[in-house]
C-alpha cells in the first residue's frame, strides 16, 4: 500500500501513553531517516517497549500522533502493520511449532503465496543459519536460535521499516555479536530503517546512526553517539610518571590539554584535540625526558552521555560520580 | 489491501490443531477420564437399566452412557482448546498476530479449530472404542455423525467462553477456573443417571438443564433409534451455546484489541 504521506519512515509527535495517572511515555517528538539504524536507549521502565507498542499498533496513544511507513499508527494501522517487521522483546515463539512452520504460518498471515513463502522461508533460514534446525521443535531452540528465527519471521514480508525491542536481552556474548552482524548486513545491504530498543549502551554505540537517550517517558538526549560523547567532555589521557616528576610532566602536556584531579604518580590531562592528542602527549613527554610507566586513555560513553542527562548511571545503580 | 482471510484462517487453525495434538496434557485427560466414568458407572449401575423405562429393551446402560462420555470429553477439550487463547496472550504470541496484518475474526476462530478438531475426534474415538463392549447407536451412521456435529457443536460453543474469558483475563489459570463450574452442570444433568429416577430439587434442576435436553436428544439416537424431534434436541442446544459463546468471545476480543491501534 502507498503511503499517504510522503515523510521519513518513524515520524512521532508529541507522542503520550498514560496509564491512569501516570504518563509511561510523555510526549516524545522522533525522526527516523530512512535507511537509519536507530537506538532507542534507556534502563528498564523509562518507556522504550511503550514506545514501540504505539509504533507498531499494538497500543493506542493516549496524545501525539506517530507516523509509520507514511502510515497514521492509529487511523492506518492495517497498512503500518502490512509494511513493518517486529520482533519484540515479549513476544514469544511458540514452541510447540518447528521453525519451518511458523515461517510458513508467517507468510500466509501476511498474503505470500504457498509457493512463494516456502521457498522464501527456506532463504530466510539459510540467512539465520537455522536451517538444520528448521525442522525442530523451537521449545528445543537456544536463546540464540529463537533470537533469529524471530529476526527471520520478522522479515519473511521483506518490511522496509524493522522494529527489534531489546533483541538481544539474555544472550550470550557470541550469539549477541553474530545478531549485530545480521543487523548491519540488511541495513547495509537492503537498506531497511531499523528501530532498536535496548539497554546494552555497547549495542547502541556498534549498530546505531542515531540513538535517543529515554528516561522516566522523556527523550533527554538525541543525536549520534560519537556527538553526544564529544559533548560530554574531552576524552582524559591518564599517564603515570616517576614520583616527583609529576609537576615537570604537567608543564610539558599544559600545551596538550586541560589538568583533571588525580592520584600522587599519574598525571590526567583532557586533551584538547580529542583521542588524535594522545600522540602529541607522548612526544612532548618523551621531549622532556619524562619516563612513562603506564598510559591509557578515557574516552566518554553513552553512559557518560546519560549520567550527565540524567544523573544516574544506565549500567550498574545509584548516582552518578559527580567527579 | 489486506491479505486473504481464508488462507489465514486454514494456518492458524492448523497451528491450533497441531498445538493440541503436540501437548498430551491437552487431550489426555480429557480422553481418559470419561472412558474412566464410564467404566465405572457401567459397572456399579448396571441393573439400573433393568428398571422399567431407563432404557428400551435390548440395549444397555454403556449405550446410556456414551452421550455422557462424549459431552464430558468435549467439555474438557473446549475448555482446554478456549485456554489456548490465554496461553497465547500470556506468552506474547497474541501480540505477534496483533502486530501482523492477520484478520482479526481469524485469530479467534482459528484458534478455536483446535477445540472443534478435537470436539469431532472424540466423539468418533467415544464411539469406536465402546462399540466393541456393547455401545451400538440403533440410529445407524446418521445418528453417529448428529452425534459427531453435536460434540463439534458444543466444542466450538464452550470453546468460545472460554476464548472469551481468556480474552478478557489474559490468564490460562482464570479460564480453567471455569471448569468446575461446567462439571457441575454435566452432573446436575441426566448425564450420568435418568432424570425419572431423581427426586426433589434435584430432579427439578436437571429437568431444566440445557444439557440435558442435549443428552436426552443423544440419548434418543443412541437407543431409540433415528428422530428429527431428537436431533434438533442434541444440535439446538449446543448451536445456542455457540451463538451466546461466539458473542461474548468477540466482544471480548474487541475490547482487548481496543487498546491497539
Amino acid at each position: 500500500m502507498e503511503p499517504t504521506v510522503r515523510t521519513a519512515p518513524i515520524v512521532a509527535e508529541g507522542l503520550v501513553r498514560a496509564f491512569g495517572d501516570v504518563r509511561a511515555v510523555d510526549g516524545i517528538d522522533l525522526e527516523v531517516a530512512d535507511g537509519e539504524v536507530f537506538g532507542f536507549l534507556g534502563p528498564n521502565g523509562a518507556g522504550k517497549s511503550t514506545t514501540v507498542r504505539m509504533l507498531t499498533t499494538l497500543l493506542r496513544p493516549t496524545g501525539g500522533r506517530a507516523i509509520v511507513a507514511g502510515h497514521d499508527v492509529v487511523r492506518e494501522a492495517a497498512a503500518v502493520r502490512f509494511s513493518i517487521g517486529v520482533a519484540l522483546q515479549d513476544a514469544s515463539i511458540d514452541p510447540l511449532m518447528t521453525g519451518r512452520e511458523l515461517l510458513h504460518l508467517q507468510a500466509t498471515l501476511y498474503g505470500i503465496g504457498r509457493r512463494a513463502g516456502r521457498e522464501r522461508s527456506d532463504e530466510l533460514l539459510e540467512r539465520v543459519g537455522l536451517t538444520e534446525a528448521a525442522d525442530r521443535l523451537v521449545g528445543g531452540y537456544s536463546g540464540g536460535m529463537r533470537r533469529r528465527l524471530d529476526l527471520a519471521l520478522a522479515l519473511m514480508h521483506e518490511p522496509s521499516v524493522l522494529f527489534l525491542d531489546e533483541p538481544t536481552t539474555g544472550l550470550d556474548p557470541m550469539s549477541r555479536v553474530n545478531l549485530w552482524d545480521e543487523v548491519r548486513r540488511l541495513n547495509s545491504e537492503h537498506g531497511t530503517t531499523v528501530f532498536l530498543t535496548t539497554q546494552y549502551l555497547e549495542e547502541a554505540d556498534e549498530l546505531a546512526h542515531r540513538v535517543a537517550i529515554i528516561d522516566h517517558g522523556r527523550i533527554v538526549r538525541e543525536g549520534a553517539p560519537s556527538t553526544l560523547k564529544a559533548q560530554v567532555g574531552l576524552p582524559t589521557l591518564l599517564v603515570d610518571v616517576d614520583p616527583g616528576t609529576e609537576d615537570a610532566a604537567r608543564s610539558a602536556l599544559s600545551t596538550v590539554g586541560e589538568f583533571r584531579p588525580t592520584r600522587a604518580g599519574r598525571v590526567a590531562v583532557g586533551l584538547f584535540e580529542g583521542a588524535s592528542g594522545a600522540a602529541e602527549a607522548v612526544r612532548v613527554l618523551d621531549a622532556a625526558g619524562i619516563t612513562i610507566h603506564h598510559m591509557e586513555l578515557n574516552t566518554p560513553t553513552l553512559d557518560d552521555v546519560f549520567a550527565e542527562a540524567t544523573g544516574r548511571r544506565l549500567e550498574g545503580s545509584g548516582e552518578a560520580d559527580p567527579t | 489491501m489486506s491479505p486473504p482471510v481464508g488462507p489465514q484462517l486454514a494456518a492458524l487453525s492448523r497451528r491450533a490443531v497441531l498445538r493440541f495434538a503436540r501437548q498430551p496434557s491437552s487431550w489426555a485427560p480429557a480422553t481418559i477420564f470419561p472412558l474412566l466414568l464410564v467404566a465405572v458407572n457401567s459397572s456399579a449401575m448396571a441393573r439400573v437399566a433393568e428398571i422399567p423405562g431407563v432404557v428400551p429393551p435390548g440395549t444397555t446402560f454403556l449405550m446410556f452412557l456414551l452421550p455422557a462420555a462424549i459431552v464430558q470429553g468435549v467439555l474438557f477439550g473446549g475448555i482446554a482448546g478456549g485456554s489456548e487463547l490465554a496461553t497465547d496472550i500470556q506468552g506474547g504470541f497474541f501480540d505477534r498476530l496483533v502486530a501482523s496484518p492477520v484478520s482479526r475474526p481469524a485469530i479467534l476462530l482459528g484458534r478455536l479449530a483446535g477445540a472443534i478438531a478435537f470436539g469431532i475426534a472424540q466423539a468418533v474415538f467415544f464411539q469406536l472404542v465402546l462399540w466393541p463392549f456393547g455401545a451400538q447407536v440403533e440410529s445407524g451412521p446418521a445418528g453417529r455423525l448428529t452425534l459427531v456435529l453435536t460434540a463439534a457443536l458444543l466444542s466450538l460453543g464452550v470453546g468460545s467462553f472460554a476464548a472469551g474469558l481468556a480474552a478478557r483475563t489474559g490468564q490460562p489459570e482464570a479460564v480453567q477456573g471455569y471448569f468446575p463450574l461446567m462439571f457441575i452442570l454435566l452432573f446436575l444433568s441426566s448425564a450420568f443417571f435418568p432424570t425419572q429416577l431423581m427426586s426433589g430439587w434435584y430432579q427439578r434442576v436437571a429437568e431444566a438443564n440445557p444439557i440435558t435436553w442435549m443428552v436426552d436428544g443423544m440419548r434418543s439416537l443412541v437407543l431409540e433409534g433415528w428422530s428429527w424431534f431428537a436431533v434438533a434436541e442434541a444440535i439446538a442446544v449446543p448451536a445456542a451455546i455457540c451463538v451466546l459463546g461466539m458473542v461474548f468471545a468477540t466482544r471480548q476480543l474487541e475490547r482487548r484489541l481496543a487498546v491497539a491501534g
